[in-house]
């Protein structure tokens, strides 16, 4: 008999399958800038476990957020492989959620509206969807914000709210695309420790780029870094700490200080300084 | 002191000091005598006019008309407009064999079509109608145009996540989001609508409405009912926006600030 080690999530639905095994082979990516054409992303190998939490760390212009637009497939432009769950990746899907840096809520409708829509073109039951809408505000702790409008949250609220509506599908993939840059330091350290907690809840596979290394040591099980210009793999770190992690284990400091030397020692490139036209998506 | 200021009755006293100090110079005017007397109707006759058009029913009908033409025009004119707008941002090729025309047409302000359109369709009311609804159509078209063509591309993604059908996009992101400036152009589709009334009204003088007696006013050099009429014309003018902003921030109340 298959017995499900991972803890109960919200889901009945879950599949028995292996959930969310990403896999990214010999990916290139270019942008045409003036008639030039730019690499962004040489020759990009990556596997990511079902349930692995994987954060990207590198210099701005490294590439990083364009890598997440490619694997939710808001840009197919590119040459290479993507496969989740060993199908290529061609345009988006409910398979595959994804956190922005802003919100991206629309002002227009209350939180509840926000995260429901998401569920708008699922197979899930009209009758049970204010149900699961409802769990996973109250997951990211919002309950009782349920008719606000996004002016009227905070931003981590909005943060968070954000990633209600992307886990509400139950994606096998989860990207976070520097979902804490716009967030002060001391909300960035409660939603950091809610993701934790959320992600262990839930389980499923996590690609998060991020510009902080702390945080990505923090809740990765790997930490990719990649060097820029064109965007590459520099190295993967593995954390070999179990989760819930303690903020000041030895290892994440000296992991940070070795991360740290390593991306600024990299000679400054004036054609960093280039900002790639799509790059942000905005 | 400006707490004191602030509360309802005390802005509303504010508000009438203008008004009072106006009509007080007014009257002054209306009793110096000779050429001022006639130019300014004191304001006992006005208040005489005023009883008058109220007592043999012809204020209200004018109020009615010229309300009906204004609302018609920018049901109408707005309702196209907007209909039109919409569809040009969305489908390109429309706005390309549309756009350059209908700019052309724009350069020409609306009163100077008259000639012409009297010309085609008489100088009766539905004349005054269609000049009424093509001053609506035109803040609207521009209007939406604009706030459906500028929908930031980062809400668009999010219906792609989500797999949205072109009409959850048109539903759920493109209307609403451009539903600041499409409410903006019927703003001002309402006020161009309500100047082309009396304006239409004044030059062709058909049917019935303010702009009508206006100007039957003026030949019958009755000062007095000009001035109920003018006076008639803006509370309602006034009236009806003050509706509409209500209207508009209720529409509106996801906005940080509802304008």
């Amino acid at each position: 008999m298959y017995v499900d080690p991972r803890p109960p999530s919200i889901s009945s639905a879950s599949e028995a399958t292996a959930r969310g095994a990403l896999t990214v082979n010999d990916l290139h990516k270019s942008f045409a800038i003036g008639g030039d054409s730019r690499l962004v992303l040489d020759n990009i190998n990556l596997t990511v476990k079902p349930g692995e939490f994987v954060s990207i760390v590198g210099a701005s212009g490294c590439g990083k957020s364009t890598l997440l637009r490619l694997i939710v497939g808001l840009d197919a432009e590119y040459s290479g492989e993507i496969r989740l769950d060993g199908e290529r990746v061609a345009t988006t899907s409910l398979d595959r959620g994804i956190v922005f840096q802003d919100h991206r809520l629309f002002p227009w409708m209350t939180l509840q509206q926000n995260v429901e829509l998401a569920l708008l073109n699922t197979d899930t039951p009209k009758a049970r969807r204010a149900q699961i809408v409802a769990d996973h505000i109250a997951l990211v702790g919002l309950q009782g914000f349920e008719q606000a409008y996004p002016h009227q949250l905070s931003g981590g609220m909005a943060q968070r709210a954000a990633i209600a509506r992307a886990l509400v599908t139950e994606p096998k993939l989860l990207l976070l695309d520097e979902p804490l840059g716009a967030l002060d330091a001391l909300t960035r350290v409660r939603v950091q420790n809610e993701l934790q907690r959320i992600w262990m809840a839930q389980r499923s596979t996590v690609l998060m780029v991020t510009h902080d290394v702390e945080e990505a040591l923090y809740l990765g099980d790997r930490v990719v870094v990649m060097a820029p210009d064109p965007g590459r793999i520099r190295r993967i770190v593995e954390i070999d700490l179990p989760h819930p992690r303690d903020r000041r284990a030895p290892l994440l400091h000296k992991l940070k200080d070795e991360i740290l030397a390593e991306l600024t020692a990299a000679p400054a490139d004036p054609a960093n300084l280039v900002r790639l036209p799509g790059r942000e998506g905005r | 002191m400006t707490a004191l200021l602030s509360r309802p009755a005390a802005r509303i006293l504010i508000g009438l000091i203008a008004p009072a100090l106006f009509l007080s110079w007014w009257q002054w005017q209306a009793s110096a005598g000779g050429a001022h007397a006639f130019a300014f109707a004191p304001l006992q006759s006005i208040g005489a006019a005023f009883v008058q058009l109220i007592e043999d029913g012809s204020l209200v009908t004018d109020m009615v008309a010229t309300l009906s033409r204004s609302l018609a025009g920018l049901a109408i004119g707005g309702t196209l407009g907007i209909a039109l707008g919409v569809a040009m941002a969305i489908w390109h090729p429309l706005d390309r064999v549309l756009g350059p025309l209908l700019n052309a047409i724009r350069q020409v302000p609306l009163i100077g079509w008259l000639p012409l359109l009297g010309l085609w369709f008489g100088t009766g009311q539905g004349t005054e109608l269609i000049v009424v609804s093509l001053s609506a159509f035109f803040p609207a078209l521009l209007n939406s145009y604009e706030g459906v063509a500028h929908v930031e591309r980062r809400y668009l993604d999010i219906g792609l996540l989500y797999g949205f059908t072109a009409a959850q996009r048109f539903r759920l992101i493109l209307l609403p989001a451009a539903m600041p400036l499409i409410l903006t152009g019927l703003t001002q589709a309402l006020a161009f609508a309500w100047i082309a009334s009396i304006a239409t009204e004044i030059l062709l003088s058909a049917g019935s409405g303010l702009g009508v007696t206006m100007q039957l006013a003026q030949t019958q050099q009755r000062l007095d009912i000009i001035l109920v009429a003018i006076i008639a014309t803006a509370m309602l003018g006034f009236t009806i926006n003050h509706l509409f902003q209500r209207l508009r921030r209720h529409l509106l109340r996801w906005q940080p600030s509802a304008l």
